[in-house]
């Protein structure tokens, strides 16, 4: 059944080149709080968060996140590739997260004080406020992952899907991110699906773990 | 020197130009397309020969050859990364056959060299009514479509991913962007002409965005040096009878060079 706050998925073949990442998959489970997708690497773990925003095609079967197909879901969905971004270092990271905010609508982007409080906002929660206004290449590794964060917060998500948001951090960043994660999904309700190898980090933060293991997937 | 009517018209259709320039450069150097702008440039000079083969106006064949590249080099797949894997060989595949198709247009066109040495370098002190007209024209094209492209262009433009996942047409945005990109720098060869054109498009675009700026900011002044640039290439030119394309050219670096030593 479709509910609204489901992952959902009836009958779903997904491949990547002739890797099978589900076969034939059947399965529902509940996507509040944070949700961990757990697999080897090269398990298909990336392809399957894309798969949910509708980047990536089923072989067959049907998706269904948050009630909705992924296409259709997308729009009330943040996300966080994996890997820090390479584009565009020189500009500011608070342009990064504005350039994001309705960033689909055809037009300019005027500036106004409300998008840059609403980014600055969004920098603040993050704890990237301090550093806003520097060029996102001279920021280190975990700075650049809560402007990122900060970027997927944008339009107001009510679910976020990170692709490894605590890689390549340190003991203490991966602490602070998830610490963030949890007052998002406890003082905002936004449920989280991310993908991490680091789960000694998310500690008893979890809600559930998605297994993904020779194209079946299971809690 | 505003006295005669052949500087009054290159000063306008420089002014004209460098806001295109700018414009379009800025978002050239934010995608990493510079070599875009090179090549397209110059598949732009293979367009004019062909023109001028055929005898109609070499902006109009400028434009043609610049616009079916730019929508050839927009339509590319997208990779695992940020950017495209085929991008740059896309890119130097089509300047390749423009350039052979370019060299047998100026061997079939009898006494084609004076022109080729025109399209090359450009004859800005040569503009006239009709081709500033022409100028104006692509240059409101290219201002309206940016205009509209905007907003998903910069966000396709800083996390092509995330833009991806958010429901921007990436794939029709880069296409929109490129025939915007490749009108604008037929009409930057008219100026400092083909070998010279995305210098105009690049340095200015490279200074701004070297400093740091937001992206209002950074268009702002992109604009502004693309107007100094060309200004003050006109100028000086004026002054020491060398041509106008080694001020744009040496200027463009100049300024690079200075952004670099502020914002180290």
């Amino acid at each position: 059944m479709a509910h609204p706050d489901n992952l959902s998925l009836d009958q779903v073949t997904l491949c990547a080149g002739a890797k099978t990442i589900l076969d034939n998959v059947t399965l529902t489970v509940p996507m509040t709080g944070v949700t961990l997708l757990a697999g080897r690497n090269g398990s298909g773990k990336s392809t399957f968060l894309k798969a949910c925003l509708g980047l990536v095609r089923l072989q067959s079967g049907v998706l269904l996140l948050k009630g909705q197909p992924p296409e259709l879901a997308c729009r009330q969905i943040g996300y966080m590739p994996q890997g820090l971004s390479d584009t565009a270092l020189m500009i500011p990271a608070i342009s990064h997260v504005m350039a994001a905010m309705k960033g689909a609508r055809w037009g300019i982007p005027l500036p106004s004080r409300a998008r840059r409080e609403d980014a600055e906002r969004l920098l603040a929660l993050t704890g990237a406020l301090s550093f806003a206004r520097r060029p996102l290449g001279l920021l280190s590794g975990g700075e650049r992952q809560r402007v990122c964060l900060a970027q997927a917060l944008t339009d107001n998500p009510k679910m976020l899907l990170l692709d490894e948001p605590l890689a390549a951090l340190d003991h203490e960043a991966q602490h602070q991110i998830v610490s963030l994660l949890d007052t998002l999904t406890r003082d905002l309700g936004i449920s989280i699906l991310l993908t991490s190898h680091e789960t000694e980090a998310l500690g008893g933060k979890m809600s559930r773990i998605l297994k993904l293991k020779n194209g079946s997937l299971h809690v | 020197m505003f006295e005669f009517e052949f500087m009054r018209h290159a000063f306008l259709g420089c002014t004209i130009v460098s806001v295109l320039a700018g414009t379009v450069g800025w978002f050239l150097i934010l995608r990493r397309q510079a070599f875009a702008a090179h090549a397209l440039s110059h598949i732009g000079f293979s367009g004019a020969a062909g023109a001028v083969w055929l005898g109609v106006s070499p902006l109009y064949g400028m434009i043609a050859f610049s616009l079916l590249a730019g929508l050839a080099m927009g339509n590319e797949t997208k990779g695992a990364g940020a950017l495209s894997p085929q991008r740059d060989s896309m890119i130097g595949l089509v300047l390749a056959a423009s350039l052979g198709l370019g060299t047998w247009f100026l061997h079939e066109a009898n006494g084609a060299s004076s022109m080729a040495t025109t399209l090359l370098f450009g004859d800005v002190l040569g503009i006239d009514t009709p081709t500033l007209l022409a100028l104006s024209t692509v240059t409101v094209l290219c201002l309206a479509g940016l205009a509209f492209l905007g907003r998903p262009l910069l966000f396709a433009s800083l996390m092509p991913d995330v833009a991806q996942a958010r429901g921007v047409p990436v794939r029709l945005t880069s296409l929109g962007f490129m025939a915007i990109a490749a009108l604008a720098c037929s009409a930057c060869a008219e100026v400092s002409g083909a070998l010279l054109a995305f210098s105009l498009m690049i340095g200015p675009a490279a200074t701004a965005l070297r400093l740091g700026l937001r992206p209002v900011a950074g268009l702002a002044t992109a604009v502004s040096l693309a107007l100094f640039l060309s200004w003050g290439g006109l100028a000086l030119s004026w002054v020491t009878d060398v041509p106008v394309p080694f001020w744009i050219g040496l200027g463009a670096a100049a300024c690079y060079g200075m952004a670099c030593m502020v914002r180290r």
